[in-house]
């Protein structure tokens, strides 16, 4: 492939639970990646602030035995998307790269697919966004800014695989591997969130997609999402019984 | 009793004959301007609206920077002062609007790129290049930069990159539309195909409607994909 056709790639993620450390790093890179409004108290109360990936936390265990478990959330781009049939207008579809494209211009706000999204993942401007004096400048100019009545969602950073593959357009090569990233996956310390074409079967995403830890999120929905996640390796978990037998076998 | 009657139907005969022919041209009338109204609206609906009551697609800039004199190749239409015919300089466009082959953003040039030749070249007396110069700290101590106006401007909502088009268009110089009268070489030659006949402006306007329709049929046209999100995201 000497240039990157539009529409030949299939864009995926692979987030390691095992990785992951609940830093929030992912979150703040998304906010100020994609022109997120400013979450303030008041939204926060009333259950309406956007994150496009969240992390969610999960405690285990009695007190002193207490396990932080950490999980982020984002849009899973799902292929049997349950956001996308139900919308009047057709402002969200699935294009031919892999994504669930939400069109903001299209969008007339009935909210059927925040409703119809079972990660809750969709966002509802229900304010025009607002941002400081000092922030004036800090918007991202390859981002719309999403004025109120609209939903937003996580779009896998469009933006940056566009500009990736008209750098390899205009260089007449094919997409490298790792070359595009998205902004929760550039700013992952450890590297839980890993980016990348799903049909190219030599990527990093479609090694970690092939592994045995990995899982997708509420199996029994059929939504054959394009971001999975791999399970968390615990050393602490006691060994299984049957395998207990197999070592005392042995 | 019956001639009363009598009197206040006459009356009321007179009043109707002036009534309906009032009636009747003022109806005329309403449907006329209804009429033009509605006109007005579908062609600025379809393309561009008729340049009348500031509706023209242009901006007067803070410095009245002529692109005839700049850009174009041709004879200008005034003289010198000596009655000598001037020849347009036929600058490329890319000398000032440097960024158009690389990025998004054509760009607008630093007031230094002006200064470089206006230090020196140009009237003393010019009002325009006096500005020019007073923006570019070469009199006065106040540089500034100058508040260029944007002439072509897309909603928010859509990402126009210039850099792969001029790419194509300088591939297939088959699909550049319109004729330019200034530098027909390299990139300069094909940027007519969305922003017309710009070397023989006084006054930049925008001459193509440059809505969606025409961004598609291109797109259409020529195989670039017409996805949503190539240019809505």
């Amino acid at each position: 492939m000497t240039t990157a056709e539009f529409g030949k790639q299939n864009w995926g993620m692979v987030v390691d639970i095992d990785k992951c450390t609940g830093c929030q790093a992912c979150v703040l890179a998304c906010q100020s990646e994609n022109n997120i409004p400013l979450n303030t108290q008041n939204r926060f109360e009333r259950a309406r602030a956007i994150s496009w990936i969240r992390v969610e936390r999960y405690w285990e265990g009695d007190f002193p035995d207490v396990h932080a478990r950490f999980i982020p959330i984002l849009c899973q781009q799902c292929e049997n998307a349950p956001c996308e049939p139900v919308c009047p207008v057709y402002a969200t579809y699935h294009n031919s790269e892999g994504l669930n494209i939400q069109v903001y211009n299209r969008c007339v706000g009935t909210r059927y697919c925040a409703n119809g999204c079972p990660f809750t993942v969709r966002f509802f401007n229900y304010w025009e966004p607002v941002w400081p004096d000092s922030l004036r400048n800090h918007l991202n100019p390859d981002v719309t800014v999403r004025s109120r009545g609209i939903m937003e969602k996580c779009s896998f950073c469009i933006q940056r695989i566009r500009r990736g593959v008209r750098t390899a357009n205009k260089e007449n090569r094919g997409i490298v591997d790792g070359e595009i990233q998205t902004a929760c996956s550039q700013a992952c310390p450890t590297s839980a969130l890993v980016f990348g074409d799903l049909n190219d079967k030599e990527s990093k995403v479609s090694k970690l997609k092939n592994d045995d830890r990995n899982y997708k999120l509420l199996p029994h929905l059929n939504l054959e999402q394009n971001v999975t996640y791999l399970a968390k390796v615990d050393p602490e978990k006691k060994i299984e019984s049957h395998s207990e037998e197999a070592i005392s076998h042995e | 009793m019956n001639s009363k009657e009598k009197t206040e139907s006459t009356s009321s005969k007179k009043w109707m004959k002036i009534l309906i022919p009032l009636v009747g041209i003022g109806g005329f009338g309403a449907v006329a301007i209804f009429g033009a109204f509605f006109a007005f609206i579908i062609t600025a609906w379809w393309g561009q609206p008729i340049p009348i009551l500031g509706f023209e697609q242009t901006v007067e800039q803070p410095i009245s920077f002529p692109h005839t004199i700049h850009a174009s190749t041709n004879q200008l239409e005034h003289v010198s002062e000596n009655g000598d015919p001037i020849m347009g300089l036929g600058m490329d466009c890319t000398f000032c609007h440097r960024t158009v082959t690389k990025q998004k953003n054509a760009g607008v040039p630093p007031v230094a790129l002006c200064t470089t030749c206006h230090s020196v070249i140009g009237s003393k007396d010019s009002i325009a290049l006096s500005n020019v110069r007073k923006a570019g700290g070469i009199e006065g101590n106040d540089p500034q930069p100058i508040n260029w106006k944007r002439v072509h401007r897309m909603p928010d909502h859509v990402r126009f990159v210039h850099e792969p088009h001029i790419r194509y268009l300088l591939e297939n110089p088959d699909t550049i539309k319109n004729t330019t009268s200034g530098v027909k070489e390299g990139a300069a030659g094909v940027c007519s195909t969305c922003h017309g006949d710009v070397a023989s402006m006084e006054q930049v306007a925008q001459v193509e409607a440059l809505k969606m329709g025409q961004c598609v049929d291109c797109h259409r046209d020529n195989g670039a994909p017409t996805d949503c999100a190539v240019c809505h995201h």
